[in-house]
């Protein structure tokens, strides 16, 4: 049965086949390459379906399966490997199963509406899945930074793929900066990671040194490691924040978040793998992956807590007053990514993981439901242009609900359980002995408030009330090929959260949390008991139920789908009826603020254009005085030297002749006196 | 002991003053005269005909060519006739007559190329048949 | 070893053979210009010679050395090495030579004169005495100034080939002088036997003096300052397949002499007393790097460009003597002198065979000529790509390794400053050779020129180039083996 996991690089390699036949054969190929990468994604996830059953049966694996550089000489070994795990199985398999759904839908969203370029789209999209892919089961920071770069560029070329237009090149070049400017930082991580342990494999079976189990023992004083001088702790926290900046660009935390609305010029289908999926996912994927180290640094726990609770808060608002249906759903996005970190750095590992799964779910199927919708609106976004869509088309506003109410975390639906998990875990721990977990915990809860209010207002604007446009009164009807990948995910959005009932189990005391058996049950280092252990034993985390722990865990899921509630019915209650009011204007000088997402990207440009640029502009000028000054008179010595030899090539051959027997004197003559031939 | 190239060093110098400080001299002591009969080239006091450059035939080149070629041959072939004998006996007809052989074949090719090339058919130059054409 | 020993002056015989039968040939039909058997017999004459070269290399005829004729020819792997260049350099010549010379008259003539000058460096590579050399050097010399001058009524060629001849004549007086002074103090010729003698000679200044005046007649064969002033004319004026011929091969030859000359007659260890000759070379390779590139950078004209280029490549091979200071591994750079050579070899030849499809194009000489001529002979241009980027050092060719293993032996042999003048001569060289590839590749084409026709030998003959060159990055491995072994045999 082991045997099985030698195929899982096939599970990458698919996609990059469907990559390479869309790049040179799309444009001889009946849907341009599509069928390729539909099939290609197919094979991926049953190979990752595979791969998750292997796992199950407790055959976790590790494996290298190239060294690039490695040997006697040198003191580390730069490889590629899989790691196929409880976590990354059951990341690929999302990823899979997406990027299925994203394949299908593409063929509606994009060949039924006859865009250009298909196959370079499906070509980009092969190239996408198969870095995700890979990505995702890496068996070390190296290898997962090289593949996240290609996640980068993919999403650079998906974004921008109608280059044509003004709006998506730039969104891109502002995706590529951005998510580029944090991974420096990671880039300067993985060569600490080198620097102080000597490898970067995250562990797993057979491994037996892995990074965040060195540093464990460094910690314990049972290792000795490079820390260049600072304290063990002091050390992994740098470590461990220099990665997180490129975890945060990734993922969109604040301050790097901004690119991430404005990705949505490119096409809808890649908004929904870019926020479901891959690009963002791939952000805190990573810090789940390497948790073990994270957990090693209460510094670090608690940067990562306060990032995402703030993040979770700061974009919630800013979705409230949008106008057109994606950009609540890019805010959105950032809010969910948020409350993920959250968790992450709250202590509730598989919270995160949780969150990380049903937002997956659901968030894809937002994305495709808009896509359908502005299918039908003729690519119009504008919200305040539509309204009774729900008459025309049910199988996409039910699915689209069905997600909605998962976002908004209404129960039953899956984003009420995994969300009362995030806030759950960080309540528990912030009660007990860090109660700076507990400011993370208040805006994380303050915005599932706002998450209540921005859902129901979008769902009400879209699909309810009178159509407020022509489009919105006849709109487009969509296919198979759309309603397909919908009817999925809603099933899945509704229903995914039976993967980890906890609240559940612990009222009735059926083992029926499977994420959290699943997930507890890792290979060794690698298992949320293990790292439970470190978040108590090192990071300090502890803990704590004043009501008993029944009662807490039931107070908090109560808060927090009240405020949920809340949320919803504020929306209702104002925009609902046929015509509803622009409430948001009511705001006043707030709603520029919040429309202007609180100048972030105003601040950023400053920081760019004023303050870079004018540095840049200094260095320019040393540049061009000073060592383009000694560049060009080198190079003007060089030709004014090589034009004086030219003159002296006059022609003449007597000339020639002289300087031919001068030059032979001058040698004789020299050598003659240094070696005393006349002496 | 001196060193004997100051003495070389010092010939050196006066074989270069000698004819320097006489030319300076009888340039400054001479009346200058110009006149065009003094420029002019001397050819045993004949009136001189013509240009110092003229352009002799191409043949007289080809044959003097030719004929340093077999000259040389000649001067080689002399001293191998002489040692034939002795040659012969000790080291075999092969090893002596044989590259005489060769050289010879070698020089024939040459000859008859040059030949078959016109290099010694007298060509006149096309002066000279235009001279010999208004003869006749 | 071989019997009968006289076989292993195979390649050399073969050449002179091959010009005997086009004398034969001339000879039996003068007036025409039977154009595809007199290429044909001149190109199977030179690969047949390099085969046997080849096959004497492999087969390890040169080791241990066979000396014929009581020592004045000796056939070793160095001669057999550098009889590969020549032959392999000829053929490729003779080749493109069918298109290029194409309705011209005397077509004959030209290649009895390229397999004569063929013989005689041929000869050179094997020359076991300063006598033979001195023979050779002339055999090989004196058909070159007539196929410089070949294009008769082109005032540019009948120029060069004047120049080169006179220069030639007065740096051949200057070489024979300069045996002359070295027989004065050894009292042999033959250059196992100067070595022997000339250890703590009486007359250290006339031995100083011959040894500088030898060095003088190699630095006019390689085209090394200050003999070089031949070299830009002679190239530029010369049909372009004879540059080739010249820039590669008859520079070849002049250093192989140079190698065996320098090494064996005069042992630095030896001569130190009478005259450093390796500071003599070290100062010429660096004046002869610097002079070339430098030149090569204001060039306008293509073939120019080439010719100054090729003088300062005569400085990068110069290293290979340069660096032999007795320290550090003199094989390694002495082959690695050989091995640049051949890599050479095909990448120059090949850029001047580009240019004589240039000029049977009827495109102008400079660069800007050169415009877009990528749009209308790509493949062509991509071969003349490989030999610029190839010359220049980057690894897209063997030039890349040959010049590595040049600069690595200096490094190694404690002339460090020898390795960083190359390497900044070559970073120079990247901007003009570059050039060319900007003209051909990104700018406007130029109006009016039109490549109509496409000369299939002299296309087979830039292409074989181009594909060598690319093929000795990875398989010079294969080849510098024997050029190691051969230097070190010749040094020791």
């Amino acid at each position: 049965m082991a045997e099985i996991t030698a195929f899982a690089p096939a599970i990458a390699v698919l996609p990059f086949v469907s990559f390479l036949v869309a790049l040179f054969a799309g444009k001889y190929l009946p849907k341009k390459g599509a069928l390729a990468g539909i099939l290609a994604m197919g094979g991926s996830l049953v190979l990752s379906l595979l791969m998750l059953y292997t796992v199950a049966t407790g055959h976790a694996h590790q494996s290298t399966l190239y060294t690039w550089v490695g040997g006697e000489a040198v003191p580390y070994e730069l490889t590629f490997g899989i790691l196929l795990d409880q976590l990354s199985t059951l990341m690929l398999v999302i990823v899979s199963l997406i990027s299925f759904l994203v394949h299908v839908f593409s063929l509606g969203y994009m060949n039924d509406e006859d865009e250009g370029g298909l196959p370079r789209y499906y070509a980009e999209l092969g190239l996408f899945s198969a870095s995700m892919l890979g990505f995702v089961f890496a068996d070390n920071l190296l290898m997962a930074f090289m593949f996240f770069e290609l996640v980068g560029l993919c999403s650079y070329l998906l974004i921008g793929f109608w280059f044509r237009e003004a709006g998506p090149p730039s969104a891109a070049k502002k995706a590529f900066l951005v998510t580029r400017f944090g991974d420096y930082f990671f880039l300067v991580g993985v060569v600490a990671v080198f620097a102080t342990f000597g490898t970067a494999a995250f562990g797993g079976p057979g491994v037996e040194e892995s990074f965040p189990h060195l540093a464990e023992l460094a910690l314990d004083g049972e290792a000795s490691v490079n820390t260049f001088g600072f304290a063990p702790r002091t050390w992994f926290t740098i470590v461990g924040l220099l990665v997180l900046g490129g975890v945060m660009g990734k993922s969109a935390q604040f301050p790097f978040h901004t690119w991430l609305p404005d990705a949505m010029e490119g096409p809808t289908p890649v908004s929904a793998l870019i926020h479901a999926a891959t690009m963002v996912a791939a952000g805190v994927y990573l810090v789940a992956r390497m948790y073990g180290f994270y957990a090693l640094s209460p510094t670090a726990l608690a940067v990562i807590a306060f990032v995402g609770g703030f993040t979770a808060l700061f974009a919630a608002t800013m979705g409230v007053v949008k106008r057109e249906i994606k950009q609540v759903l890019a805010y959105s996005t950032i809010s969910q990514y948020g409350y993920i970190m959250l968790a992450l750095g709250g202590g509730g590992y598989v919270a995160g993981v949780f969150h990380l799964t049903t937002h997956a779910v659901f968030k894809a199927l937002l994305f495709l439901g808009a896509g359908s919708v502005i299918i039908a609106m003729h690519h119009n976004e504008n919200m305040w242009d539509m309204g009774g869509l729900k008459e025309e088309m049910p199988v996409t506003y039910y699915a689209f609900l069905s997600g909605s109410l998962a976002l908004a975390g209404i129960v039953p639906f899956s984003g009420f359980w995994s969300k009362d998990e995030v806030l759950f875990e960080t309540l528990i721990h912030g009660l007990g002995d860090s109660p700076l977990l507990l400011g993370a915990y208040a805006m994380g809860l303050l915005a599932v408030f706002f998450t209540g209010f921005y859902t129901f207002r979008m769902v009400l604007l879209t699909f309810h009330g009178e159509p407020r446009s022509d489009t919105a009164r006849d709109p487009h009807g969509v296919r198979w090929k759309v309603k397909g990948p919908l009817a999925v995910l809603g099933a899945l959005a509704a229903v995914a959260g039976v993967i980890n009932l906890a609240p559940v189990a612990e009222l009735t005391g059926a083992h029926i949390d499977f994420l959290h058996s699943w997930l507890f049950h890792g290979p060794e280092g690698l298992n949320g008991e293990h790292y439970e252990e470190l978040l108590e034993g090192v990071a300090g985390y502890h803990a704590a139920y004043p009501l008993g722990e029944t009662l807490t865990m039931l107070a908090s899921a109560a808060v927090s789908l009240g405020l949920a509630l809340a949320g919803a019915g504020l929306a209702v209650a104002l925009y609902r009826g046929p015509e509803p009011v622009e409430h948001t204007d009511k705001l006043g000088a707030l709603k520029t603020v919040l429309f202007n997402n609180y100048y972030q990207d105003e601040y950023q440009v400053w920081l760019a254009e004023g303050l870079t640029a004018r540095v840049a502009r200094a260095a320019d000028t040393v540049d061009v005085s000073i060592v383009d000054g000694v560049v060009n008179f080198v190079s003007s010595l060089s030709l004014f030297t090589g034009d004086r030899l030219r003159r002296v090539q006059t022609g003449i051959v007597s000339n020639y002749a002289a300087l031919l027997t001068l030059g032979l004197t001058l040698l004789l003559v020299a050598f003659g006196v240094m070696q005393g031939w006349f002496l | 002991m001196s060193n004997p190239w100051i003495a070389i060093g010092a010939l050196t110098l006066v074989s270069i003053i000698i004819p320097v400080s006489m030319v300076v001299v009888s340039a400054l002591l001479r009346p200058s005269v110009p006149e065009q009969g003094k420029t002019a080239v001397y050819e045993s006091g004949e009136v001189p005909t013509g240009d110092t450059r003229i352009r002799f035939n191409i043949q007289y080149y080809m044959v003097a060519l030719l004929f340093v070629v077999f000259d040389i041959e000649t001067v080689l072939i002399f001293p191998w006739t002489v040692i034939y004998r002795d040659g012969v006996q000790q080291f075999g007809m092969a090893q002596t007559l044989v590259p005489m052989l060769v050289f010879i074949g070698v020089l024939v090719v040459g000859l008859a190329w040059a030949w078959r090339n016109g290099a010694v058919q007298w060509v006149k130059s096309t002066r000279a048949r235009d001279t010999a054409g208004s003869t006749e | 070893m071989i019997t009968p020993e006289w076989a292993a002056a195979a390649p050399t015989l073969v050449l002179g053979v091959t010009a005997l039968v086009l004398f034969a040939f001339d000879s039996i039909d003068p007036e025409s210009s039977n154009n595809p058997v007199l290429a044909g017999i001149a190109v199977v004459g030179s690969l047949a010679a390099m085969g046997v070269s080849v096959a004497y290399l492999v087969a390890g005829v040169g080791d241990p050395a066979v000396e014929l004729y009581g020592g004045q020819l000796v056939v070793d792997g160095m001669a057999l090495f550098f009889q590969v260049i020549f032959t392999s350099v000829t053929a490729l010549v003779a080749l493109a030579s069918y298109d290029y010379l194409e309705d011209m008259r005397h077509q004959a003539e030209y290649y009895i004169l390229l397999l004569l000058a063929a013989t005689g460096m041929s000869l050179m590579a094997a020359a076991g005495s300063l006598a033979v050399g001195f023979v050779a050097l002339e055999l090989a010399s004196l058909p070159s100034y007539g196929l410089v001058a070949f294009l008769k009524q082109n005032r540019g060629s009948a120029e060069a080939g004047l120049k080169y001849f006179l220069i030639g004549a007065l740096s051949s007086a200057v070489f024979a002088y300069g045996i002359s002074l070295v027989y004065a103090v050894s009292g042999s010729l033959l250059i196992d036997a100067v070595a022997g003698s000339v250890r703590n000679a009486g007359q250290p200044g006339v031995l100083g003096v011959g040894v500088l005046m030898v060095l003088g007649g190699f630095a006019f064969k390689t085209a090394s300052v200050p003999f070089h002033f031949w070299a830009p004319e002679a190239y530029e004026g010369a049909p372009a397949p004879i540059s080739a011929f010249l820039s590669s091969a008859s520079k070849a030859a002049g250093f192989a002499l140079a190698f065996r000359v320098m090494t064996v007659a005069f042992p630095i260890e030896g001569v130190v007393g009478a005259v450093d000759w390796v500071l003599a070379v070290q100062v010429l390779a660096v004046v002869t790097m610097t002079l070339g590139n430098f030149a090569a950078a204001t060039q306008e004209n293509v073939k120019r460009m080439l010719a100054y280029s090729s003088v300062g490549h005569a400085g990068y091979v110069l290293i290979g003597l340069a660096a032999l200071t007795g320290t550090g591994d003199g094989g390694l750079v002495l082959g690695a002198g050989m091995i640049h050579l051949l890599v050479y070899g095909f990448m120059n030849t090949g850029a001047f065979l580009f240019i004589a499809l240039a000029e049977y194009w009827g495109v102008g000489r400079t660069f800007a000529d050169y415009n877009g001529l990528a749009r209308r002979a790509p493949l062509a241009c991509v071969a003349m790509t490989v030999f610029m980027f190839s010359l220049a050092g980057l690894p897209v060719g063997g030039g890349f390794v040959s010049k590595y293993y040049l600069f690595a032996g200096a490094v190694n042999a404690g002339v460090w400053w020898l390795a960083l003048v190359g390497a900044v001569n070559s970073a120079l060289s990247l901007f003009y050779y570059s050039r060319v590839v900007k003209a051909m590749w990104i700018e406007e084409p130029a109006e009016g020129v039109d490549v109509s026709s496409y000369p299939s030998t002299l296309y087979a003959a830039v292409i074989t180039a181009a594909v060598v060159t690319v093929v000795l990055l990875p398989a010079l491995g294969l080849f510098s083996g024997f050029a190691f072994d051969a230097a070190a045999a010749v040094l020791f």
